[in-house]
C-alpha cells in the first residue's frame, strides 16, 4: 500500500520503494507472444531489483499465464552473471512474471530471456542501463529527519507553553 | 473461473507497514468512540464507526487491491483507484466525525503532555479554521486535480513511486479539505450555511466534468505512458482514456451529485425543532480504572496460576538442557549446533522485543534459579549477602567481561562455549544461592538479569500497586515478608514503594502473596521511571547510585560496539592490525578496542559531560552524571533492539537445521541461509530514532529537574544531547554497513 494518510507514511514508504511493473524496458514480438520486460526502480541502480515481464497472445493482446521464464543478467564489464527465473507467484500484478534480482555494478548489463509455452522456445536479447547505487543516507532521508523535526515540534511546544503561561492562561 | 480474472483479483499487495499504520489508527478511532458512545451516544452512532471503517477499508481496496496493481497498465484502472481515495474514502472518513475520537483514543500522556499545547494555542486554531474555509477547500481541490492531470507531472506519477505516492497524497488530502465544510466536521464552526454547499459541490463538479471531457473527447493520447505500456486483451490506449473520463465523468458527478440532493432535501425541509435530547447518563468526573495485564482474560487467569512461573521455568530448564547437551556433544558447526543458535539468534532477539513490548518476560521464566528453589526445600541459607558487596559493581564488570569476551573468543561461534557458559551459569546461581539469603544472585550478581533491569526502564508494563490507599491499611506487608502459603519478594521490593521495573525479574510472588489481591501488572508511560526518578524501595534513588551509572554506560556503549564488531569496517579494521602486529591471535586487538570502547573513552566523554553540565545545574558532578547516564538507556536500547532483531528476523529458521541435525535428521540446508527482508533498516532506523527522541526527552526532564529555568537546563542538557547524537550516528553508521550474519551463512 502507498503511503498517504500521516506524514509518518513518508518513513514507511521507503519500504516499498518498488515493485513489479515500472519502466518498459523492452518490447518483443516473437512467435506468437508479445513480450514486455519492465523493470523498477527508476531509473535502475545497483541492488535490489525487481525485473518483470508480460507475456501476451499475438492475437487478441490476452496475458499468457502458463508459460516458464528463464532469464540472464551478465554485467557487460564485469562478465558477472546472474539467473534468475521469473513467476507470477512472485509477481505482485499475477498477469505478470517476475524476478527479484540483486544488481552488484553499475554500467551495461545484457539481459536474455528465454519463454517456454506448449513445449516451443522463445528467446529475446535486450540491455539495460544500471546506475550507481543511490547514496544509503539518501534513501534513508526521512528516517534520519525524523528526530530533527520532532525536536523541532518540541521545542515550538516549549514556546506555546512559555507564551501561554506569559499570557497568563 | 477464467484464469485471467483469477490472475487479476489475485494481485492483492499488502504492505504491512501501512497496514499496521492503518489497524493503529482504527483502533484508536474505534477507543476514543467507545469512551464518546457512552458520554454523546446521539452524536457518535454506530453509523459513525461504520463510515470510518469504510473509509479506511476504502484506502486499502485503492492501494493495495488488483485496482493499483492493474493502475500501471490501464488508466481506468489508475481513475477508478484516484476516484476511491477523493471520492469514497475521504467523505466515509470524516462522516465518521474522526477529530474527537482520534484524539480520545490517544494515550493519555500523548494528548495532554505532547499535544495539548499545540490543541489550544490560538494561533494554530485560527490557522486551522482558515485552512477549513470552503474557498480554501474548493480551491486546494480543484487546484490538486487540474495540476496532477497535467501529462508531465501525471507521467512522472506513474513512472516514478515516489511522485506516485505524493500524487495520491496530493488527492487525498486536497479531497478530505473539500468535503470537510461539506460534512460539517465537528469541532470546525461552519463558516457559510448549509445551503451554499450546494453550488459549492456543483461548481466542483464543473472542474471534474470539464477534466473528464478532455479525457474522453481527446483524439491522441495525453500520457505517454500509458501510450507506451503493453495494451491488454486489445483496449487501445485512446479507448483506455476514453473510458478514464468516462469514470472521471458519471460515477465521479455522482458523488458530486448525491450531497447535493441531500443538502437540497434538508433546505427545503420545514425546519423543526430538535430538542435536544437528554443525556441520561450523569457524567461525573472518575477516575478509569488502570489497565492491567493480570486483569485481561485467560492471560491474567494463566499469570496468577501458582505454578505457572514454575512451569515456564522447568520449560526453559528443558530447553537449557537441550543446548547444553548438543553444545556439548554436537556438531561444533555453529549454525547446525542449538547451542550456537537458539541463545545467540533467538533467545537475544526475543528478549530484546518482550522487553520493548512488556517486561522483563525472560527473567520471569528463568531456568537458573529453579534448581536452587529446589534444594532450598532441603537446605537453608544461613548468610546474608555481604554489606559492602550490595551494589551492582559485580554486575557491571561481569556485564563488561561478557561483553568484551563475546567478542574475543567468539562464543557465538564455539556452542562447546556456550554450553560451558550455560553450566557455569546453573553452579553459580546455585551456588551463590545456596549460602546467601533472598536472590543474592539475582539482586547482586547475574548480569543477564542486570541487562534486563536496566532495559525494562523503558518497558511499557510494570508490576505495581493497583490501588495505594489499599496498601495504606495494610499491617502484615505479606508482599515483602511473605506469609505461610507463598514467599514475599527475595529481591526486597516492597511494593507500596516500588517504582519501576529495576531488580523486579516479574517472578509474581507479590502478587499470589497479597492478600488483598492489590498487586497487577499495570501499564507505564515509556522510560517513566527514567523521567520521575522516585525513590524506589530497596534501590533507593537510581540516580544516586554511581554503580548503576556505570552498568547504564557498559550496556549503552557495549551496545554499539557489540553492533559495530559486527560490520565490515571494524572487522577489517581488526584483521589489518592484527596482520601488522603480527600477533598470534584476535584478543588482544579485541581487548583494547573493548578497553577503549567500554572503558575508557566513555568514562572521559561522561566525565566531560559531567563537568560541562555543571555550568546550568546546581549540583554535584557525581549527582549530574549519575543522573544523566540514565537518560541514556533508550539510545542504547534502541541500539540493542535494532541489532538483534535484525538477527532474528534474518535467522529465525536457523533452528530448523539445528533441531533436524539435533534429533539425527539431515538438516535442510536452505534455512541455514539468512535471508534479510529490505524493510530491516526501516526498522533498525525506526529504533534508533525512537531511543534518540526519549532519551532527549529524558535528558530535558532531568535538566529540568535539577536547573532553575529553561535556559539552565538546556545549558545541563547539551553535552548529554550531543553525546547522544554522536551514539545515534553511530547507529545509523552501523546500519548502513554490511553486516556479518553470525550463526548462519549469508545468503
Amino acid at each position: 500500500m502507498k503511503p498517504l494518510l500521516l506524514p509518518a507514511f513518508v518513513i514507511l514508504a521507503q519500504a516499498t520503494a518498488w515493485a513489479d511493473g515500472g519502466t518498459v524496458q523492452l518490447r518483443q514480438e516473437a512467435g506468437d507472444l508479445v513480450i514486455t520486460v519492465f523493470t523498477s526502480p527508476s531509473p535502475l541502480s545497483v541492488g535490489p531489483a525487481d525485473i518483470s515481464l508480460l507475456l501476451q497472445n499475438r492475437d487478441g493482446l490476452e496475458p499468457v499465464l502458463d508459460a516458464k521464464v528463464s532469464l540472464v543478467l551478465r554485467a557487460e564489464d564485469s562478465g558477472i552473471e546472474l539467473q534468475a527465473q521469473p513467476t507470477r507467484e512472485k509477481a505482485r500484478n499475477k498477469l505478470l512474471y517476475a524476478a527479484p534480482v540483486t544488481l552488484f555494478k553499475p554500467g551495461k548489463w545484457r539481459m536474455a530471456f528465454v519463454v517456454v509455452r506448449n513445449q516451443e522456445e522463445t528467446d529475446g536479447v535486450g540491455s539495460l542501463e544500471v546506475a550507481a547505487a543511490p547514496d544509503k543516507a539518501a534513501s534513508y532521508a526521512a528516517f534520519i529527519a525524523f528526530p530533527p523535526v520532532m525536536i523541532g515540534l518540541f521545542i515550538v511546544r516549549q514556546w506555546l507553553i512559555r507564551q501561554r503561561s506569559q499570557r497568563g492562561e | 473461473m477464467d484464469p485471467i480474472a483469477t490472475a487479476v483479483l489475485a494481485s492483492w499487495t499488502l504492505d504491512w507497514g501501512s497496514l499496521c499504520l492503518l489497524l493503529t489508527i482504527a483502533a484508536l478511532y474505534f477507543r476514543g468512540w467507545l469512551h464518546l458512545h457512552a458520554e454523546l451516544p446521539y452524536k457518535y452512532t454506530t453509523g459513525r464507526l461504520a463510515s470510518f471503517t469504510g473509509g479506511l477499508f476504502a484506502i486499502v481496496l485503492a492501494l493495495d487491491s488488483p485496482i493499483d496493481a492493474l493502475g500501471a497498465l490501464l488508466l481506468q484502472a489508475h481513475m477508478i483507484q484516484h476516484l476511491l481515495l477523493t471520492m469514497v474514502a475521504a467523505p466515509l472518513l470524516l462522516l465518521g466525525q474522526p477529530v474527537l475520537p482520534l484524539l480520545r483514543g490517544l494515550p493519555r500522556w500523548l494528548f495532554k503532555d505532547a499535544l495539548g499545547p499545540f490543541l489550544s494555542c490560538r494561533e494554530l486554531k485560527q490557522l486551522g479554521h482558515a485552512i477549513v474555509h470552503p474557498v480554501v477547500t474548493w480551491f486546494a481541490w480543484s487546484a490538486a486535480i487540474v495540476v496532477w492531470h497535467f501529462p508531465r507531472l501525471y507521467d512522472l506519477a506513474v513512472r516514478s513511486p515516489g511522485w506516485h505516492q505524493a500524487e495520491h497524497a496530493c488527492f487525498f488530502w486536497s479531497a478530505v479539505l473539500f468535503w470537510w465544510p461539506v460534512v460539517d466536521v465537528w469541532p470546525s464552526i461552519p463558516i457559510w450555511p448549509r445551503a451554499a454547499m450546494i453550488p459549492y459541490l456543483l461548481f466542483a463538479g464543473m472542474v471534474n466534468m470539464g477534466l473528464s471531457a478532455v479525457l474522453s473527447f481527446s483524439n491522441h493520447i495525453l500520457y505517454s505512458s500509458y501510450a507506451l505500456a503493453p495494451r491488454l486483451w486489445g483496449i487501445s490506449a485512446l479507448e483506455d482514456q476514453a473510458a478514464a473520463g468516462g469514470i472521471m465523468w458519471v460515477p465521479g458527478s455522482i458523488a458530486m451529485l448525491i450531497p447535493v440532493a441531500i443538502l437540497g432535501i434538508r433546505a427545503l425541509e420545514t425546519r423543526r425543532a430538535h430538542p435536544m435530547k437528554p443525556v441520561l447518563r450523569v457524567l461525573t468526573p472518575h477516575r478509569p480504572r488502570q489497565w492491567d495485564l493480570l486483569r485481561i482474560p485467560i492471560i491474567g487467569p494463566v499469570l496468577q496460576y501458582r505454578h505457572f512461573r514454575r512451569c515456564i521455568q522447568a520449560a526453559m530448564l528443558l530447553l537449557a538442557a537441550v543446548v547444553a547437551i548438543d553444545g556439548f556433544f554436537g556438531p561444533q558447526v555453529a549454525p547446525m549446533n542449538l547451542a550456537g543458535v537458539l541463545p545467540w539468534t533467538h533467545w537475544r532477539g526475543l528478549v530484546v522485543i518482550a522487553l520493548l513490548l512488556a517486561g522483563n518476560l525472560f527473567c520471569m521464566a528463568c531456568p537458573f534459579t529453579l534448581p536452587r528453589d529446589l534444594a532450598r526445600k532441603f537446605v537453608t541459607p544461613r548468610y546474608h549477602w555481604p554489606s559492602r558487596l550490595r551494589s551492582k559493581w559485580i554486575a557491571a564488570g561481569l556485564l563488561a567481561t561478557y561483553l568484551w569476551a563475546y567478542e574475543a573468543f567468539s562464543l557465538w561461534d564455539s556452542p562447546s562455549s556456550t554450553a560451558w557458559i550455560i553450566l557455569g551459569y546453573f553452579v553459580a546461581a546455585f551456588a551463590v544461592d545456596i549460602v546467601f539469603k533472598g536472590a543474592s544472585f539475582c539482586k547482586y550478581v547475574c548480569p543477564i538479569g542486570h541487562f534486563h533491569f536496566v532495559h525494562s526502564l523503558v518497558s511499557p508494563l510494570q508490576v505495581k500497586v493497583r490501588e495505594p490507599a489499599v496498601c495504606g491499611s495494610c499491617t502484615t506487608h505479606d508482599c515483602i515478608r511473605g506469609n505461610v502459603q507463598q514467599r514475599g519478594c527475595e529481591l526486597q521490593l516492597f511494593q507500596p514503594r516500588k517504582a519501576g521495573n529495576f531488580d523486579c525479574t516479574f517472578c509474581l510472588d507479590c502478587v499470589q502473596a497479597c492478600p488483598q489481591n492489590n498487586v497487577g501488572i499495570l501499564r507505564a508511560g515509556p522510560g517513566q521511571s527514567l523521567l520521575e526518578d522516585h525513590h524506589s524501595s530497596g534501590i533507593g534513588r537510581l540516580s544516586r547510585r554511581p554503580d548503576v551509572a556505570a552498568m547504564v554506560l557498559i550496556l549503552v556503549f557495549g551496545a554499539f560496539l557489540n553492533a559495530a564488531g559486527m560490520t565490515e569496517p571494524v572487522m577489517m579494521w581488526m584483521h589489518q592490525w592484527h596482520a601488522r602486529l603480527q600477533l598470534g591471535s584476535l584478543v588482544p586487538i579485541v581487548t583494547v578496542m573493548y578497553l577503549g570502547g567500554l572503558l575508557i573513552i566513555p568514562g572521559l566523554l561522561v566525565a566531560a559531560c559531567g563537568w560541562i553540565s555543571r555550568l546550568g545545574a546546581k549540583a554535584s558532578w557525581k549527582d549530574l552524571t549519575c543522573s544523566f547516564s540514565l537518560a541514556l538507556v533508550p539510545v542504547g536500547f534502541s541500539m540493542w533492539l535494532a541489532h538483534l532483531s535484525n538477527h532474528l528476523i534474518a535467522g529465525w529458521s536457523t533452528v530448523i537445521p539445528a533441531v533436524e541435525k539435533f534429533v539425527s535428521r539431515a538438516p535442510s540446508v536452505n534455512y541455514l541461509q539468512a535471508w534479510v527482508p529490505d524493510w530491516i533498516p526501516s526498522l533498525e532506523l525506526c529504533f534508533l530514532d525512537l531511543g534518540l527522541l526519549l532519551t532527549l526527552y529524558t535528558t530535558w526532564r532531568v535538566a529540568r529537574r535539577l536547573s532553575t529555568g529553561d535556559g539552565m537546563a538546556l545549558a545541563a542538557m547539551s553535552p548529554w544531547a550531543v553525546l547522544a547524537g554522536a551514539l545515534y550516528s553511530t547507529g545509523i553508521w552501523i546500519v548502513f554497513q554490511p553486516m556479518q550474519m553470525r550463526g548462519m551463512i549469508m545468503h
